[in-house]
């Protein structure tokens, strides 16, 4: 480590063509990854799952909106209010450091979502209807 | 460690620390909307360290920054997502460095790419999803330019401040 | 971050006061318990509400591990065991009263069905491998249920209340309560909760027996759902039930297959022989759930003409009856609380009038 940096560094500071080589692999990286993880089913968002440390915390069902409802959202370390439209969800207030969740706006297709890192939440968007809540308290049979 | 040394390291760290704090009261992410986005401004300190000085000290530099930065933003996750995205990218660029027909500008872009892959993976783990895997693409693509950005500001940095090692040998 | 573990706790606390101050079902002062358990072989959960609702809960698993004790053939010390080991010696066997009651009512059942529910069915189950923990199921020869079939015989079970003992008068027969036992224990069950004031419970003894008091958290009465016979995904409707308890018998329950046959665990003690009435299942309902549980192994024996012919002698219970063919009939009286769902599945709704 003690070798001096300079001696070989007078051409390294200047883009050279191997720099470019770089620049396009991290491009072909991202549109490889981007292609990859494409939303399957991206389509028309018909619900909205929240989920907390993995786990679903809720689900709710945006075709039976009638126009942008507001929810709170209190179960996470910094509480934050979303915004259920028929066509998309969006955070309007968070109470966390970052406001990167109320910085990405509304979201609209299937598959899209929103991270919220430190409520460690997960706001996504989803082509299908919630399950319906069970309509009975026990099967019998 | 000689004291030069330490407060040569000391300097840079308060720098890197003051940069990044500076960049956080403009966040990025107001202009575009991806969370972990950042100008990568800290990152142009293990830049020049990693040029100007050595590898050890680029390492020493980073680590203690994350330490403080976690200390002053008292955001336990914020360091071990830091640690992840600086260790990873420190790495790159060390590796990167030594690669022949490369400059500071391709360094300094994979060094970003490799940060981003670094905080997307540490974000996968803390939310136990995939999810966060989908912001990995358009952060590559911003890496490119923030990279880019910060490669000129430290080739600048690296031609126009006297690197200490040497003139220290020719003291 | 100062604020965060302060938060936390703070917001969890405020969920769960809510969670309990929401139940609009829980009248105030009064609490709610619940357990799941194992007993008398199957996985049973117990709900309760009420002032009491904790020691009600521990009375009523206390009872239910009793009565497993008393009335479980595989456990030795039985009183079940021991009537069964005293078979054809003429002995009669100090039992619980408990027991005597229950195997009187089992001496009534087994009139009034005309035979097609016999706890005296045990040596034919036990040829079948039905009796035991399932994994020695076979098919019996004929030979052997012809030596066994006169064994099953429910008039040669001598109950004397007045003495507080029993016996079986031949030599080799044996008594098996699994069809009727789980409605029994519900019965005992609803009786003791009186004594703990409670609001409403229902208890689930193994999904094929079901007992409803009062109302579900939420008000009404607690609804039941049916499973398809055909699909455990799938559900034929949902029945509302308040005071009173459900049995259901189906042969998707315990079955095996021998050379290309199904053959399921419900035995026709005439036959020995798995019956095959064109029926999938039948949920009976009643007053009365031990009475519910035998008369679901008996109309699921006795088939689809033979159950509506008794249910039109009789006013004690109103069933739902899925027939292989895809209809499912619904007696009168439970018209209005019964919602049908099984059309989605290809299956028809037939209310049967009195």
């Amino acid at each position: 480590m003690a070798t001096p940096v300079r001696s070989s560094g007078a051409e390294r500071l200047r883009p050279t063509p191997g720099d470019l080589l770089v620049a396009l692999a991290i491009l072909l990286s991202a549109l490889v990854l981007a292609w990859a993880l494409r939303p399957a089913g991206s389509g028309e968002a018909l619900s909205v799952r929240l989920t907390l440390d993995g786990e679903t915390l809720a689900q709710y069902d945006l075709t039976a909106l009638d126009g942008p409802t507001r929810v709170t959202v209190d179960q996470v370390s910094w509480p934050m209010v979303l915004e259920l439209s028929p066509d998309g969800v969006q955070v309007v207030e968070s109470r966390c450091p970052g406001q990167d969740c109320v910085h990405t706006g509304a979201i609209h297709t299937a598959g899209a979502q929103i991270v919220c890192l430190p409520n460690r939440l997960i706001i996504a968007l989803e082509g299908s209807a919630p399950e319906p809540t069970p309509e009975f308290d026990v099967i019998a049979g | 460690m000689s004291v030069r040394r330490l407060t040569r390291c000391a300097v840079l760290t308060a720098l890197a620390l003051a940069l990044s704090v500076a960049e956080g009261l403009v966040p990025l992410t107001v202009l575009i909307p991806l969370p972990g986005l950042r100008l990568g401004l800290a990152n142009l300190v293990t830049l020049y360290a990693l040029y100007a000085l050595s590898g050890r000290d680029a390492l020493l530099i980073l680590v203690a920054r994350c330490l403080l930065g976690a200390l002053v933003g008292g955001n336990l996750m914020a360091l071990a997502f830091s640690l992840t995205g600086g260790l990873l990218s420190l790495g790159v660029m060390a590796l990167l460095r030594r690669v022949p027909g490369l400059s500071l500008f391709g360094v300094s872009m994979a060094g970003a790419a490799a940060h981003n892959t670094g905080q997307i993976l540490s974000a996968l783990v803390v939310l136990g999803s995939l999810s966060p895997l989908v912001y990995l693409p358009p952060l590559l693509l911003c890496s490119l330019v923030t990279g880019a950005f910060t490669g000129a500001v430290a080739a600048l940095l690296v031609r126009y401040v006297p690197s200490p090692v040497e003139s220290e040998r020719k003291t | 971050m100062s604020s965060r573990p302060v938060l936390f706790p703070a917001l969890l606390c405020a969920a769960l006061l809510a969670g309990c101050s929401a139940a609009p079902g829980a009248p105030s002062g009064g609490g709610s318990a619940q357990r799941t358990l194992f007993a008398m072989d199957t996985l049973m959960n117990l709900q309760i509400t009420g002032p009491q609702a904790q020691e009600a809960l521990e009375a009523a698993v206390g009872e239910l591990g009793r009565l497993d004790r008393l009335l479980d053939r595989n456990e030795p010390e039985s009183d079940i065991s021991r009537l069964n080991a005293h078979a054809g010696d003429g002995t009669f066997v100090t039992l619980d009263g408990s027991t005597l009651e229950l195997l009187e009512l089992c001496r009534s059942c087994y009139e009034t069905s005309g035979g097609a529910f016999d706890c005296t069915i045990a040596p034919v189950m036990d040829a079948w491998g039905f009796g035991g923990t399932g994994e020695d199921y076979h098919v019996p020869s004929q030979a052997e249920l012809d030596v066994l079939l006169p064994l099953v015989d429910s008039a040669a079970l001598d109950v004397d209340a007045g003495m507080g003992s029993a016996r079986l008068t031949a030599s080799g027969m044996a008594v098996d309560l699994g069809g009727i036992a789980k409605g029994y224990a519900a019965d005992r069950l609803l009786d003791l909760l009186e004594d703990y004031e409670v609001d409403s419970a229902l208890l689930d003894l193994g999904t094929s027996t079901i007992a409803a008091l009062g109302e579900r958290d939420g008000g009404g009465p607690w609804r039941i759902a049916l499973r398809d016979p055909s699909d455990g995904e799938r559900q034929l409707g949902v029945l509302a039930l308040s005071g009173q308890a459900l049995s259901t018998s189906g042969g998707y329950e315990r079955q095996f297959e021998e050379n290309g046959v199904t053959y399921h665990h419900i035995l026709d003690p005439r036959t020995g022989y798995p019956a095959e009435t064109g029926v999938l299942s039948v949920t009976v309902v009643g007053e009365s759930a031990a009475v519910a549980d035998a008369w679901s192994t008996a109309l699921f024996v006795l088939g689809p003409e033979e159950a509506e012919a008794l249910w039109r002698g009789s006013d004690s219970f109103d069933y739902i009856l899925c027939r292989a063919d895809g209809q499912v009939q619904v007696t009168e009286g439970l018209e209005d609380s019964f919602t049908f769902w099984g059309d989605e599945y290809g299956y028809t709704c037939e209310i049967l009038r009195r």
